[in-house]
């Protein structure tokens, strides 16, 4: 699975009301998928779970859309095999 | 003058119906809805039995988001509510979405939720625990919930008077109404505990039955019974001022005409033996109402030792002789204890009873106590013109709440 779809699978579990064809790269996690401060912690510990890997507080600070949540996981995971 | 306080809607999520009609006519029929508890593993617990909730799906009632981060009792909590709306016809727009309040009590909250993040914080740190834990926790995220899926704005509580809870949140939403603080309320209780930590904790109280057998476990009033039986579920009435409902030509299904509360003073889980405050409860609420019109109370009968014989020194104390020619049944043989929801769906009980005129049974009454010697309309339902109804509800701590609700007339 690439990492787009392991953010979206995220998704759906903590928002499992959600309609997943409005998740794509381009959505914005507030504006278009309805994710507040509460699910975006719930989001990282849906991620951190299922990868295995840490997403800090302060680095998700600058993350607005699908695809910035990809980019921060795809480091994290490349900071892993390291 | 203080406003004529009506029902004109009601719902409710118990362990013998997703709604009231299903539920009246399970209680009619004597069923019971106890049954071995399938919320959890309880192989290690000495009390495996309890009324619960069956099929429930609150994704029909908050979408499948909103499900997941509402606790079990908020969940019944919403499902009632809305029932209670539609049952009314009530239309909830810019005219009179601050008119409407909320009071939904809840005597233990959301314990479920807050046990699992206890066990994610032992086991995986502080930095697993859920966000939505407390949200989902706090007793007043009910009626929160339901002023969020309704579009409500008036005022917004949660009240907690333990086994009372659904009886004050009732009371208390009457006074509102009563004296001006608002022209409609959506009220009642709701809990979900049937939970290791809240089965296991009521147990070693000595509150709940050791009988195995789930039909036979709960027996108000009976010389056999050993204990209450612990339920879950809500219960919600809709009630408003009568210049309200006239005005918007809704069906009035009964009255409340009065409410009364007390404190025994006394113990933080057993009643006063006298029943001596229980009684000044009713005496309250029976204030300005002709006594000899009370033709049917839903007791508290929760089946334990205690309180089943100090209601009824209770009922005695004001009734007197009297007493003896009133019928009294106690639905808790059936639905077991519904904790916080109890007084609420007991309320919504007296209702049908008037509109209906067949008052439910006391089920498993088979061995005559001595102490409880009253009509108890022992294990069939029976036919009656009932015109006035007195419903009882205490809880731990000594809380005594009494509500008298009336077949409407218009003087």
């Amino acid at each position: 699975m690439d990492v787009f779809e392991q953010v979206k699978e995220a998704i759906c579990k903590v928002q499992p009301g959600i309609d997943a064809e409005k998740i794509t790269p381009g959505a914005s996690l507030t504006d278009d998928l309805e994710i507040d401060s509460l699910d975006m912690v719930e989001l990282t510990l849906a991620l951190e779970d299922a990868l295995d890997l840490r997403l800090p507080d302060e680095e998700l600070e600058g993350i607005v859309t699908v695809k910035d949540v990809i980019s921060l996981v795809e480091a994290k995971l490349k900071e892993k095999d390291a | 003058m203080p406003n004529r306080v009506v029902v004109t809607g009601y719902g409710a999520v118990t362990p013998l119906g997703l709604n009231v009609d299903d539920t009246w006519q399970n209680l009619i029929a004597g069923v019971s809805g106890i049954d071995y508890i399938s919320l959890f593993d309880a192989t290690n617990f000495n009390i495996r039995i309890a009324a619960e909730v069956k099929d429930f799906d609150p994704v029909s009632y908050l979408d499948a988001t909103g499900a997941r981060y509402a606790d079990r009792f908020t969940q019944f909590a919403v499902a009632a509510s809305l029932q209670s709306i539609d049952n009314a016809k009530l239309k909830i727009d810019d005219d009179n979405r601050y008119d409407v309040g909320i009071l939904i009590g809840s005597g233990i909250g959301g314990l479920s939720s807050l046990s699992q993040q206890v066990e994610v914080l032992n086991r995986r740190g502080p930095d697993r625990v859920s966000p939505y834990v407390v949200p989902m926790m706090i007793p007043d995220n009910a009626p929160s919930r339901v002023s969020i899926a309704t579009g409500i704005r008036g005022p917004n509580l949660s009240l907690s008077s333990s086994c009372s809870t659904g009886t004050d949140a009732l009371g208390i939403a009457y006074k509102m109404i009563r004296y001006g603080e608002a022209k409609l309320m959506i009220a009642g209780g709701a809990d979900a505990a049937v939970t290791p930590i809240s089965v296991a904790g009521f147990s070693q109280a000595g509150a709940l039955s050791k009988n195995t057998d789930p039909k036979m476990a709960s027996r108000p009033f009976d010389a056999k019974r050993d204990g209450f039986v612990i339920g879950e579920g809500a219960a919600v009435m809709l009630l408003e001022t009568l210049d309200y409902a006239k005005a918007r030509n809704a069906h009035i299904l009964a009255e409340i005409v009065g409410y009364g509360a007390t404190s025994d003073a006394y113990h933080i889980t057993h009643p006063a033996e006298n029943g001596e405050a229980a009684a000044k409860a009713i005496e309250i609420a029976l204030a300005g109402i002709d006594r000899s019109t009370i033709g049917y109370i839903n007791a508290h009968g929760t089946s334990t030792l205690l309180n089943d014989v100090s209601e009824t020194r209770a009922i005695k104390k004001v009734f007197g002789d009297s007493a003896y020619c009133i019928p009294i049944s106690s639905i808790k043989s059936m639905v077991g204890h519904m904790l916080g929801a109890a007084g609420a769906l007991e309320a919504v009980v007296c209702c049908k009873v008037i509109n209906d005129r067949v008052i439910p049974p006391t089920k498993n009454l088979e061995n005559p106590d001595p102490e409880c010697d009253l009509d108890y309309v022992p294990n069939v339902a029976r036919d009656s013109d009932v015109y006035v109804t007195i419903s009882n509800s205490f809880g731990f701590g000594g809380h005594n709440s009494v509500l008298v609700i009336s077949r409407y007339a218009e003087h």
